[in-house]
């Protein structure tokens, strides 16, 4: 009687993944076979031929990866020693930390943009939209707001793993200074973490349309809707190269975190 | 003078004072162990010699030099800690290079103390592992070299042996005082186990809620504990109330007998109830040339430890322990038998609260 049970439970179980599975790999097989459709007749590669060569879609994308870049360097500059002062000094602050770092994901991006918009406009005391430059730079801290709880998480998740008080004393007990501490005992130790904020990072900043678009700058997110607006085969051929980024993303993350577990004592 | 100098120490954290006036000197080269229960403020008195606490009031002096504002890292202090604390990104090579790296030494110099540290402790050919590929022993030895490396002024061990098994433990301490004495490093421990303080240290410092007790040899600590609470955190004691009967004579009354004790009776009154300390070991079931007095009682239990046998035995309203050599030829006295404990009445401690 229950290996009969324990039978339907499985198939139920198989039932379930296979629905789920189709519902996210369906539109996702769909999608990749309308991009190869663009030569009439047969299959080609033609939609991302198109997308490669356009010089659009270089420059919006070497942007956001530039983006992408700053965000995570700078980004991480503030987070990990912000993350590290709160563990070590003001543990009492933590449920504080939280709290703000949380808060984009409650702000919607819209409502956040339009209040940088009205605090450095061109006419403000900082005026940052008065240049591209520094609309550009207004753009990254945007990136690095809408990032914010990834990478505090994934930062402070890491530092939850060692004891960073007493590796602290330890370091400060051999003579180190703090920027020694931190760069040469902490850091490395966190990297996983540091690693794991530094893809989804990567992604969002990839993917982000709604702060570029209204800041006005050429990232690749804007550039996706106005391909999708106006084409019809390189939307679907960019949406999968979207999709293979951020598949990547993950996957590099994947590695590099068991790469960081397994770590091979030095030859 | 002295090189280590702890004077007027008193810290507090908020409305909670944890260090009242504590005051010590330590000579060059001395082990000195801090011990007592959780909380007596033993770690805060080692943390704040190594910088990572300021003290409330007080000065701390090393080698005639006032380091209490000093901050950790420009005190020359090498510290092991409980949880080791090493590296973990680091090799064992380089987590001893740290201190040397740190202060600049040349590449030459750094290579050639690190292997003369690793030589100390017997671990040179585990120089390019990794902490997680090693024991908590190894990895304690690690830690104790890597403190050891920029030749630290003063040495502090914060129970570096309290997350050991028991073997590992016994076998480190003495490793650890054979470094300490090879070496001449004034060193500071900091236990709760009394075995580990009364076997390696010079002297003992016994704290009891933020005071130091008393400050003695291990052999004073253990045979004449100043207070009750030295007496009885420090090994097993058996505490028998009894009767000042002379105080000049130093003599008391336990029961029907007239007893001459060596403690002094100075400040106490004839008449006047006293409790008086028994060490297990001290008493014995058949009586020997040392003892002159004896109390009969009628045995509770008795436990196999081992190397002895620990009997407890009703007397009157106590009850008393006490410690026979384990004999296989002879069988231990059985629950409800009537004997008589002899002892020597030289043995009996006044106790002082």
């Amino acid at each position: 009687m229950s290996t009969h049970t324990s039978g339907w439970q499985k198939a139920g179980a198989w039932a379930a993944i296979l629905f789920g599975a189709t519902y996210f790999i369906l539109p996702l097989v769909a999608t990749f076979e309308f991009s190869l459709r663009m030569r009439r007749g047969e299959y080609s590669f033609d939609a991302y031929r198109s997308v490669f060569t356009d010089a659009q879609f270089q420059e919006s994308f070497s942007y956001s990866i530039l983006m992408a870049v700053l965000t995570i360097v700078i980004g991480m500059l503030l987070i990990v020693p912000t993350a590290y002062w709160v563990r070590l000094r003001l543990p009492q602050f933590r449920p504080v930390m939280e709290f703000v770092t949380l808060l984009p994901l409650v702000i919607p991006a819209i409502v956040i943009v339009f209040g940088y918009l009205r605090l450095y406009n061109s006419s403000s005391l900082i005026p940052f939209t008065g240049s591209a430059r520094g609309t550009d730079i207004l753009l990254m801290f945007s990136f690095m707001t809408l990032s914010l709880p990834y990478m505090y998480r994934s930062v402070d998740t890491a530092m939850r793993t060692i004891d960073v008080a007493t590796l602290t004393e330890a370091a400060q007990s051999l003579g180190a200074p703090w920027r020694t501490i931190l760069f040469r005992c902490i850091f490395p130790n966190v990297m996983s973490g540091v690693l794991s904020g530094a893809f989804i990072t990567f992604a969002i900043v990839i993917g982000e349309f709604t702060m570029p678009s209204l800041l006005n700058r050429p990232a690749f997110g804007p550039y996706l809707q106005l391909i999708g607006a106006n084409r019809a085969y390189e939307p679907p051929a960019l949406a999968i190269i979207a999709f293979a980024i951020t598949w990547l993303s993950v996957g590099l993350l994947q590695l590099l975190s068991r790469f960081n577990k397994a770590r091979p004592p030095k030859p | 003078m002295s090189f280590l100098e702890l004077s007027a120490i008193k810290k507090s954290f908020g409305p909670v004072q944890v260090v009242h006036d504590f005051n010590m000197a330590i000579d060059k080269g001395e082990f000195i162990s801090f011990l007592g229960p959780s909380g007596c403020g033993k770690t805060t008195i080692l943390r704040m010699i190594a910088g990572f606490e300021t003290p409330t009031d007080g000065t701390i002096v090393i080698n005639g030099r006032d380091q209490t504002a000093l901050k950790p890292n420009q005190r020359n202090i090498g510290m092991v800690f409980q949880a080791y604390a090493l590296f973990p990104n680091m090799t064992v090579f380089e987590n001893v290079a740290f201190g040397l790296k740190v202060a600049g030494k040349p590449r030459a110099e750094i290579e050639a103390r690190v292997k003369e540290m690793l030589a100390l402790i017997h671990l040179e050919h585990l120089a390019e592992r990794y902490p997680y590929q090693m024991s908590g022993g190894q990895q304690q030895r690690v830690a104790l070299a890597r403190a050891l490396a920029p030749k630290p002024q003063v040495l502090l061990l914060d129970e570096p042996l309290s997350a050991l098994d028991a073997k590992i433990r016994v076998s480190l301490r003495e490793e650890i005082r054979l470094i300490q004495r090879q070496l001449g490093i004034t060193t500071v421990f900091v236990t709760h186990d009394q075995e580990e303080a009364l076997s390696i240290s010079d002297r003992i410092v016994v704290m009891n809620a933020g005071r130091a007790d008393q400050i003695g040899t291990p052999s004073e600590i253990y045979n004449r504990p100043a207070t009750r609470f030295v007496a009885s955190f420090v090994g097993t004691l058996n505490l028998i109330e009894a009767q000042v009967e002379d105080p000049d004579a130093r003599r008391i009354r336990m029961g029907e007998q007239s007893l001459a004790i060596q403690d002094p009776l100075s400040g106490l009154k004839g008449g006047e109830r006293v409790s008086v300390a028994l060490r297990p070991e001290a008493a014995t079931l058949s009586p020997t040339d040392r003892s002159d007095a004896a109390i009969p009682g009628e045995v509770v239990s008795s436990h196999f430890l081992g190397s002895v046998v620990r009997t407890k035995l009703k007397v009157g309203e106590s009850t008393i322990s006490f410690d026979m050599f384990n004999d296989p030829g002879r069988t231990p006295p059985a629950p409800g038998e009537q004997v008589t404990l002899h002892f020597a009445s030289r043995d009996l401690l006044v106790i002082r609260d």
